[in-house]
């Protein structure tokens, strides 16, 4: 239940205040939201299959969003910036998308 | 609960809520009391969702602040060259809008020198009016004496002093001619005047567009025009003006035996 107020409250905020991204960020943040969206959609399909931890979903959050933003900073410095993230977006994409396989299977049978 | 287990062959769909759907499990979840270790879970599912939201709207304001630097310098080769190009295609188009106008000034050029040629053209051909200074001879011939090899030789010695454009009128019978290269004239038994197939009565008037002071000197040399009329019985007068008119106009006949020799053959 917290989770929901938390991501309602996320959303409601990031409307409401008036923020932009900082310069510095800007290149990590939207791979570390595709980080972030994975480890949610690993907790979704965690808490269906009835083996939710929070300890071990927030480690697994903060790790991957700190990972994808360290290897897309990596690339940035070896020039290959570019790549890596996209690198980085389709790995975390076919994750998601093995996770809402789960999700979907969990929650139709099929 | 030791004293379960015999049951449990028995009564096999007990163990059935143990193994709740997964949607089961998740309203169960949402619905459930909060729980305190729940807390960490929810601030970064609000950060989560706080970032999307600012990345999303960051996104509609400036599409070029969140390119990385290869992708600016990409875009930025490519803007480059497009302006080459479109500075190439000014150039080009700026040279043909030359070329457009001084070919433009030369048919202006060659159009005003055709009309130049065409009204001389006219003025020689007869078929346009006249105007400048010139004389006015005036043969008053009472007894019709005066033939057509004087006038003749009236109009030639004219010519030969410089008249640009020259008519003969009959003031008798009001007629009036241009004289062009095709002019005739001819006496006829009776004595009468033709010019050009037009019978004239005299007194005629020769009027020549020239300088005047050349072509009055023409007329009076000796053995001169006047002197030849005055010797045969008739008198002539010659007036200057400053302003004459020559308005009398030749009619162009279609030619019937000629045909133009086509060039370059």
């Amino acid at each position: 239940m917290i989770p929901a107020i938390g991501l309602l409250a996320g959303v409601i905020a990031g409307l409401l205040l008036d923020v932009s991204v900082p310069l510095a960020l800007q290149p990590y943040l939207p791979i570390a939201i595709v980080a972030a969206l994975d480890a949610v959609f690993g907790g979704i399909k965690a808490v269906m299959e009835g083996i939710f931890d929070d300890k071990v979903f927030v480690v697994s959050f903060v790790a991957n969003v700190l990972i994808a933003a360290l290897i897309v900073f990596l690339g940035d410095q070896l020039g290959v910036g570019a790549q890596l993230s996209t690198a980085v977006i389709v790995v975390l994409g076919i994750r998601i998308f093995t996770n809402v396989a789960s999700i979907r299977r969990e929650v139709f049978g099929a | 609960m030791p004293d379960d287990a015999p049951e449990r062959e028995s009564d096999e769909p007990r163990f059935t809520p143990a193994k709740p759907s997964g949607a089961k499990r998740f309203w169960r979840a949402m619905t459930k009391r909060p729980q305190r270790n729940h807390v960490a879970v929810g601030v970064l599912v609000a950060m989560l969702g706080f970032a999307a939201v600012v990345q999303v709207r960051g996104d509609d304001e400036d599409a070029l602040a969140n390119a990385r630097r290869d992708e600016l310098l990409q875009i930025y080769d490519g803007l480059t060259r497009q302006g080459d190009r479109l500075e190439e295609e000014i150039s080009e188009l700026r040279r043909n809008r030359d070329e457009l106008i001084s070919s433009a000034d030369s048919e202006n050029v060659a159009l005003e020198q055709a009309q130049e040629r065409l009204l001389q053209t006219e003025i020689l051909a007869g078929t346009a009016e006249a105007e400048g200074p010139g004389i006015q001879l005036t043969i008053s011939d009472p007894d019709r004496v005066v033939r057509s090899d004087i006038i003749y030789g009236a109009i030639q010695e004219l010519r030969s002093a410089g008249a640009e454009a020259i008519q003969i009128e009959g003031l008798g019978n009001e007629s009036a001619v241009r004289v062009v290269t095709s002019t005739y004239f001819v006496t006829l038994e009776s004595g009468r005047l033709r010019v050009s197939g037009v019978e004239m009565v005299p007194p005629y008037v020769i009027t020549a567009i020239g300088d005047p002071v050349n072509l009055e000197e023409a007329m009076h040399f000796p053995q001169g025009v006047v002197s030849k009329v005055e010797s045969e019985g008739a008198e002539a007068t010659v007036t200057q003006f400053d302003e004459l008119t020559v308005d009398v106009l030749h009619e162009v006949s279609e030619p019937e035996h000629l045909r133009p020799v086509p060039e370059d053959e």
